[in-house]
C-alpha cells in the first residue's frame, strides 16, 4: 500500500492551547490539500514543552471537546498530536493521542520522563506504563514519545507486536554544535538507522523546532522506511510541514530479505528476561 | 592541553538569529538595543540582530565615559555604520561624576562597576523609548567567571551569546567577517585607562577558556583537569571565581514561608505564552 504521509514540524505557543488549537487545524487543511492520508506532530503539540508549573493547567482529558475540531478534520486523514492529559486517575501524563475518522485509536503516555540536566518532566507528570501497537488502516503503529525513543527496550517491544510504523512525536532540545549536524540529530539518526534496520518497520519522528526558555528544538523531522531511505525530511530550526510517499512493501521486502522477525524466539526473552527479574 | 572543540559557526549562527528573532517577535516587539562599546561581543551581538531583526530594527548606544578610550567609541561608531544601524551616543561623565563628586577617593572598582550600572539603566531606558528587548553582550566566559557586574553589563532581555566562551567569540566573529581590527583588538571592559581583561583574570581567555570547558561542559574534576596539563593555580584561579560568583546568576534567595514562593516553587516558565 502506498500513501502520502505528512510530518508537521511547527513551533507551538508555550501554554496558549487556543492559538496551538488554531496551528493545528491549519496544518491539517494544508496536509489534506496534499493529499497526505495522516498527518503527525510534535511531542505536547497542544501545549509546547518548558510548562514546570503550567503544566496542571493546560492538562486536559482525552476526551474534552475542546478537541472536537480536530475529531471534525479526521476524516479522510488520520491525526496524530501532543497533549498534557489529564487522567481520570486524576494524575497527569505527557501524552499523544492517535484519531481516525472522529474517533481516539489509541493515546500512548509517554514512559520514559527525562528528570536531569535542563530535563525536569518527572517533577510535573507521571509515567506511562504501556507499549502497544495498535491496528491503524496503514498497518499497526507504535507510538513513542521522545526520550522512549532512546530506549530500544520499548522498539523491542513494538517488534514484538509486529509493528509497520513506529511514530515517534518529539520534543529533542538542540545540543552539540561541533559538527556538520547537530550532535543531538546524529544521535537520533543513529538510532533511526539501527532500528530500521533490525526492526523492520519505519521510523516517523516529528521534533518541533522555536525556542521554549532558552532551549532550541532543532526540528530535522522525518521518515525512514526499512531500507534506510528517507520519504520526507525536514530541515533545522524551520516550521515545515513535509508529505512523503511511504509504501508498506518496504517493510514485507526488509521482512524477507533480512528474516530477523522470522528468526525471533519470544520465548527465549521472555524466560531469560524472567530469569534476569528473579535474580535481580 | 586540551583545546575547545571547533563549533560549526554556520549552524552556530543560524541557531542565534532564530533564537533572537523569536525572542524578540515572540514578546511582540520589533527591535533590539545594544550598548555597543567598540570591543567583539557588542560588535559580534550587533552583527547577529542585523540577521535576525534588520538593521533598522537594531539600535545601538554608545556611552563612553571622559576616561574611556577614544578610539573604542570610533570603532563603535564604525560598527554602528558599517551595519547601517540607528545609534546615539550619550556622554556618561557628566551624569556619572555628579555622583563621584560626592566621594572622596572613590576606588576604581566601584566607579568601573557605577558606570556599568549607568549604561544598564540608559539602555533600559533607552529600550522603553524604542520599543526594543535589550539584547546582552555577556559571553559565557564572563558569565561564568563572573567577570561582570551584577545589574550592570549582566542586565539584559536575552544573552545571545551567553553560551560561547570568549575563544568561541573570536572564531564565529572571524567567520562573520567582523572587521579585523575589532577581532585583534585587546579583550578589556574600558572601565580605566590601560585596563586589560587578562590582567585582572590573572590567565588568558585561551587557557580559561580550556579550564572551563573541562570543568563545565565534560565535568571534569579540578585534579582531572591539572593532570590534562593545565596549571594548578589556573585551574583553582577559576573555580574560585565560578563558585564565588554564583549569586550573580542566580535569582536572590526569598525568605519562603508561603505556600508558593518567587524562584522557589512559583515555576512559571520565563516564555510563557510565547
Amino acid at each position: 500500500m502506498k500513501f502520502n504521509f505528512a510530518i508537521a514540524q511547527i513551533n507551538p505557543k508555550l501554554g496558549d492551547l487556543k492559538e496551538n488549537l488554531k496551528k493545528h487545524i491549519d496544518v491539517i487543511q494544508q496536509a489534506k490539500e496534499s493529499l497526505a492520508e495522516i498527518v503527525v506532530f510534535p511531542e505536547l503539540s497542544l501545549s509546547g514543552y518548558c510548562l514546570r508549573d503550567l503544566t496542571m493547567e493546560v492538562a486536559i482529558e482525552k476526551d474534552d471537546k475542546f478537541f472536537n475540531p480536530i475529531f471534525k478534520l479526521s476524516n479522510n486523514i488520520d491525526i496524530v498530536f501532543g497533549f498534557v492529559e489529564k487522567g481520570k486517575d486524576k494524575k497527569i501524563y505527557n501524552s499523544a493521542m492517535y484519531i481516525s475518522n472522529g474517533k481516539i485509536v489509541h493515546v500512548h503516555r509517554k514512559i520514559y520522563l527525562p528528570t536531569h540536566g535542563m530535563f525536569e518532566e518527572l517533577r510535573f507528570m507521571s509515567r506511562g506504563s504501556e507499549v502497544k501497537a495498535f491496528e491503524t488502516r496503514f498497518g499497526k503503529v507504535t507510538i513513542l514519545i521522545c526520550r522512549d525513543f532512546f530506549h530500544p527496550s520499548l522498539l523491542f517491544l513494538a517488534y514484538a507486536q509486529d509493528t509497520d510504523f513506529v511514530i515517534v512525536p518529539s520534543n529533542m532540545p538542540l545540543r552539540g554544535l561541533n559538527g556538520q549536524r547537530p550532535g543531538i540529530q546524529e544521535t537520533v539518526e543513529k538510532a533511526a538507522d539501527t532500528y530500521v534496520n533490525f526492526f523492520a518497520h519505519f521510523v516517523v519522528y516529528v521534533n518541533r523546532v522555536g525556542f521554549d526558555d532558552g532551549l532550541g528544538f532543532y526540528g530535522g523531522s522525518f521518515i525512514e522506511s526499512p531500507s534506510g531511505a528517507k520519504s520526507a525530511s525536514a530541515d533545522l530550526l524551520k516550521e515545515q510541514l513535509k508529505v512523503g510517499v511511504v509504501d508498506t512493501e518496504d517493510i514485507y521486502r526488509k521482512r524477507q530479505i533480512f528474516p530477523l522477525s522470522r528468526e525471533e524466539d519470544l520465548n527465549i526473552v521472555y524466560k531469560n528476561l524472567e530469569k534476569i527479574m528473579e535474580e535481580r | 592541553m586540551i583545546e575547545i572543540p571547533n563549533l560549526n559557526y554556520n549552524l552556530v549562527r543560524k541557531f542565534i538569529v532564530e533564537f533572537i528573532k523569536e525572542e524578540v517577535f515572540s514578546n511582540n516587539f520589533k527591535n533590539g538595543v545594544i550598548g555597543i562599546s567598540g570591543g567583539i561581543d557588542s560588535a559580534l551581538v550587533s552583527y547577529l540582530a542585523v540577521e535576525a531583526l534588520g538593521n533598522k530594527n537594531v539600535y545601538g548606544l554608545i556611552m563612553p565615559y571622559k576616561l574611556s578610550s577614544k578610539a573604542s567609541a570610533e570603532d563603535a561608531v564604525m560598527i554602528s555604520k558599517t551595519l547601517k544601524i540607528n545609534y546615539e551616543i550619550i556622554d556618561i561623565s557628566d551624569i556619572s561624576d555628579s555622583y563621584f563628586k560626592l566621594i572622596p577617593d572613590i576606588e576604581k572598582l566601584r566607579i568601573g562597576n557605577f558606570l556599568s550600572r549607568i549604561r544598564m539603566s540608559i539602555l533600559f531606558d533607552k529600550a522603553r523609548e524604542n520599543d526594543a528587548i535589550v539584547l546582552g553582550s555577556s559571553n559565557k566566559s564572563e558569565l561564568m567567571l563572573g567577570y561582570s557586574t551584577w545589574y550592570g553589563d549582566m542586565a539584559a532581555g536575552i544573552y545571545p551569546i551567553g553560551d560561547l566562551y570568549k575563544t568561541q567569540v573570536f572564531e564565529i566573529s572571524r567567520h562573520m567577517r567582523i572587521p579585523d581590527k575589532i577581532v585583534e583588538k585587546e579583550p578589556t571592559a574600558d572601565l580605566w585607562p590601560g585596563q586589560r581583561d587578562e590582567d585582572e583574570l590573572g590567565a588568558t581567555y585561551k587557557e580559561l577558556d580550556q579550564i572551563m570547558y573541562q570543568y563545565i561542559d565534560e565535568r571534569k574534576t579540578e585534579e582531572e583537569i591539572v593532570s590534562l596539563g593545565f596549571n594548578k593555580k589556573t585551574v583553582l584561579n577559576a573555580l574560585r571565581r565560578i563558585y564565588g560568583t554564583q549569586f550573580k546568576r542566580t535569582p536572590p534567595p526569598t525568605a519562603k514561608f508561603s505556600s508558593r514562593t518567587l524562584g522557589i516553587d512559583f515555576l512559571y516558565p520565563h516564555d510563557i505564552g510565547k
